[in-house]
């Protein structure tokens, strides 16, 4: 909770307050007014990428938790969605429980999954604990390869579809509802989440968890708690997939999207839910938009097209270089300089221009 | 970090911007990125020329694409050739396809974007991304052609919206089960014939198996073993020995050509004189060059046959080619199953414009579902679709490698019926 320059707070109430001035609830009553309308306007194509852009702000805003707030590298990201995702489809499909529950029950058991594999964590840190997670990743890809009796092994997991009185809710349109709801829900919570006891101790966890311990806070409990809260919304975010897609396949929750949500929450911005939300906006969109570059470069020069799968490729690492070498704190430091710039707008502070009295 | 300008910045990086010193900070260059994205990718529009529009993805750059490259660009060269003989009935067709590297994700997104452009077919690629669309083509009545032939994707119950244009790997692997129950007796040995199916981890993998192939052995009295083929593997010997060890005679390889050579090569190496079978997506000439000697002598089911046989349906492609002054050297039977696939629905196409009508997904639906003994220029067997059943071919023939190339070794064989 950072005190900005140029606000004068009067009490604990607007200092506390998660969006004390009137231009931060101008700004938010402007955005919800744009997630209401835009999916009267908006193609199947761009519902769509919303839809996956709303699953993965669940998904980067879980492993921010993790990461970002509590200073616990994690690989397993895919590993707990997997849970998520199998968990809400075999719960719905095989005991026949409504998908609503299905979600909860998917959220607790890659919550415990969460716990058991950041157990750990006592004892490792850093690196080493990235490797401990590096190995809940590859338990969960070779457990639902292989126990066929229940993930069906290799072969996809077909989820039924949602229904919320007769309509089906895994269409664009109505799915956007349902990922805005969950997104919004899970943002909230996490904000508050870190105004709170709990969540100042994973701070100061991160921050040095040994003079987290000298203050009383009991470092391997609420390492512990994060994991459960952090595996919680992945395996939300995982159980959405399940849901949208209809299908549940283990090739969706490899190694590799442990790294893209990884890269989600560092170009975003590490311990920040916007830089989250940002973070899963730009790897969602940016390889939708390499191709439609590649598409229009395509039409225009035929010869370059049997290079140009390669090419898009490489853009895609070169962006995300590019990103984190112009902003390393990530686009949510981005969006605060902004923000910062038109707080005092005109009349900023510099430095060369005050002088020494 | 320190700064020596007299200018300092506060906030960073847009304080420069206020200070003059326009658009050269760091966080300046970021927006420039962070608008460019925001801008691009969009502005789709039907151009209204009256072409017609098809969907399809391609595995170029993925686990697959040993193979998917020359199957998307039989289709491709199609489109070329058919546009470049007036379209159909004088329309052009509008190919509109994206690379996505066998990621089921990005095959959803493709989809969903090109739908929305109003594509008329679409032509899909692997088995999961076949699977994850086949409720969606079905709502949005688009016919859906796969390169997966997983069985249960044929029955209309299940996807009304997908055909089979190839032998299911279920029906190809009954025939070569077939085929080995009666080369086994012919051989005199007694006993029950011991196989291996050696598969790719995937649903594609499994799909001959599961899909009817296991019952029949059984029927059949054979003693069929599973072996997977883990993705990535460099070096089958573990699962060789062990299907050694079993004491299995035949070997049938479910898998594409990469991983397929590599099992081939091992075998050698190891010493085996197992009778090796790939099924469609390792029985073609990349196989054959990827592992040398070691294909010698085996056998595949090969669903459409390569361009080294001379027929109607390979002879027409290998005109279109020397028109483009392109050598057929090195295209794989993949491409001429590309081609085919291709142009099965652009037949349906050409159908429903000569009646008058126009092309929607429905209408192609409903000419496809009237195919009856479609002559697919000997490539394969005649196509029948109906609709209640959208498993267009269900027989093959067999093909050995001989002197480095598949010869046909059979005449075509019909699927035995399912146990």
């Amino acid at each position: 909770m950072s005190l900005e320059c140029g606000v004068r707070h009067v009490g604990y109430e607007s200092a506390m307050g998660l969006r004390p001035r009137p231009a931060q609830r101008i700004r938010l009553g402007l955005f919800a007014a744009a997630v209401v309308v835009f999916p009267f306007v908006a193609s199947g194509y761009w519902l769509d990428l919303a839809n996956q852009v709303a699953i993965a702000t669940v998904g980067a805003i879980g492993l921010n938790i993790l990461v970002g707030y509590t200073g616990q590298i994690s690989l397993g990201q895919g590993a707990f969605m997997a849970v998520g995702a199998y968990g809400a489809a075999l719960t719905t499909l095989k005991w026949g429980v409504p998908w609503g529950v299905g979600i909860l029950l998917a959220c607790l058991l890659a919550a415990v999954v969460g716990v058991f594999f950041g157990l750990p964590s006592l004892r490792l840190k850093g690196l080493y604990l990235a490797v401990a997670t590096l190995a809940a990743q590859e338990i969960a890809e070779w457990t639902v390869t292989h126990w066929t009796a229940v993930t069906g092994g290799t072969e996809a997991v077909v989820a039924p579809a949602p229904r919320l009185f007769g309509a089906r809710l895994n269409g664009g349109f109505e799915f956007y509802w349902l990922g805005v709801a969950a997104a919004a829900g899970t943002a909230l919570f996490a904000a508050n989440l870190f105004r709170s006891r709990t969540g100042r101790a994973f701070v100061a966890i991160r921050d040095q968890d040994v003079a987290a311990g000298v203050i009383g806070v009991d470092a391997f409990k609420h390492k512990l708690l994060a994991f459960a809260t952090s595996s919680f919304f992945v395996g939300l975010a995982g159980a959405l997939t399940a849901y949208y897609r209809n299908i549940v396949a283990w090739e969706r929750f490899t190694l590799e999207t442990s790294v893209v949500y990884l890269a989600m929450i560092i170009v975003g911005g590490l311990g920040t839910i916007r830089g989250s939300f940002f973070g899963a906006v730009l790897l969602t969109l940016l390889p939708a938009t390499i191709a439609g570059a590649g598409r229009a470069l395509r039409d225009a020069a035929p010869q370059l097209a049997a290079q140009l799968p390669y090419v898009q490729q490489a853009v895609f690492g070169v962006v995300i270089v590019l990103f984190l070498v112009f902003e390393p704190k990530g686009l949510s430091k981005l969006w605060g300089n902004v923000k910062d710039y038109f707080h005092v707008w005109p009349f900023a502070y510099r430095r060369g221009e005050t002088r020494a009295s | 970090m320190k700064k020596t300008t007299g200018v300092h910045r506060l906030p960073r990086g847009l304080g420069t911007l206020a200070s003059g010193r326009a658009l050269r900070s760091r966080s300046a260059a970021t927006l420039c990125l962070a608008g460019a994205l925001a801008t691009a990718g969009c502005g789709e529009a039907d151009d209204g020329s009256g072409a017609i529009r098809i969907g399809a993805v391609f595995d170029l750059t993925g686990p697959t694409a040993d193979v998917g490259t020359d199957y998307a660009n039989g289709m491709m060269a199609w489109v070329e050739w058919t546009n470049g003989r007036g379209g159909i009935e004088g329309r052009r067709i509008d190919l509109d396809w994206e690379d996505y590297a066998y990621d089921v994700a990005r095959a959803e997104q493709a989809y969903s974007r090109m739908a929305g452009r109003g594509v008329v077919a679409f032509m899909g690629w692997g088995t999961g991304d076949t699977e994850a669309l086949h409720a969606r083509v079905a709502d949005d009545r688009i016919p859906f052609s796969s390169a997966s032939l997983s069985h249960r994707l044929g029955d209309p119950n299940e996807a009304p919206y997908n055909f089979l244009v190839a032998t299911s790997y279920s029906d190809q692997f009954r025939i070569a089960l077939d085929w080995i129950a009666r080369d086994h007796q012919a051989a005199g040995e007694g006993g029950s014939p011991v196989v291996a199916l050696m598969h790719n981890a995937s649903p594609f993998g499994l799909s001959p198996a599961r899909q009817g192939g296991a019952r029949y052995a059984e029927s059949r009295g054979i003693d069929l073993g599973l072996h997977e083929m883990p993705r990535g593997a460099v070096d089958y010997t573990a699962e060789l020995s062990r299907i050694r060890r079993r004491g299995a005679r035949y070997v049938v390889i479910q898998n594409t050509s990469g991983p397929a050579a590599q099992a081939l090569r091992d075998a050698q190496s190891l010493g085996m004189d197992q009778t090796f079978v790939c099924l469609n997506w390792c029985a073609n000439a990349l196989l054959v060059r990827l592992a040398g000697e070691a294909a010698e002598g085996m056998l595949g089911t090969v669903p459409y046959a390569p361009l080294t046989v001379d027929v109607p349906g390979t002879r027409v492609i290998l005109e279109h080619l020397e028109a483009r002054g392109e050598s057929p050297e090195g295209k794989t039977n993949a491409y001429v199953q590309g081609w085919w696939t291709i142009a099965v629905f652009g037949e349906a196409m050409r159908r429903v414009v000569a009646s008058g009508q126009e092309p929607t997904g429905a209408a192609v639906k409903a000419e496809l579902e009237s195919f009856a003994d479609f002559d697919m220029g000997g490539v394969t067997v005649p196509l029948t679709f109906t609709p209640d059943d959208h498993r267009g071919a269900k027989g093959l023939r067999l093909f050995r490698v001989e002197g480095g190339r598949w010869t046909p070794a059979t005449e075509f064989l019909q699927a035995p019926p399912m146990p």
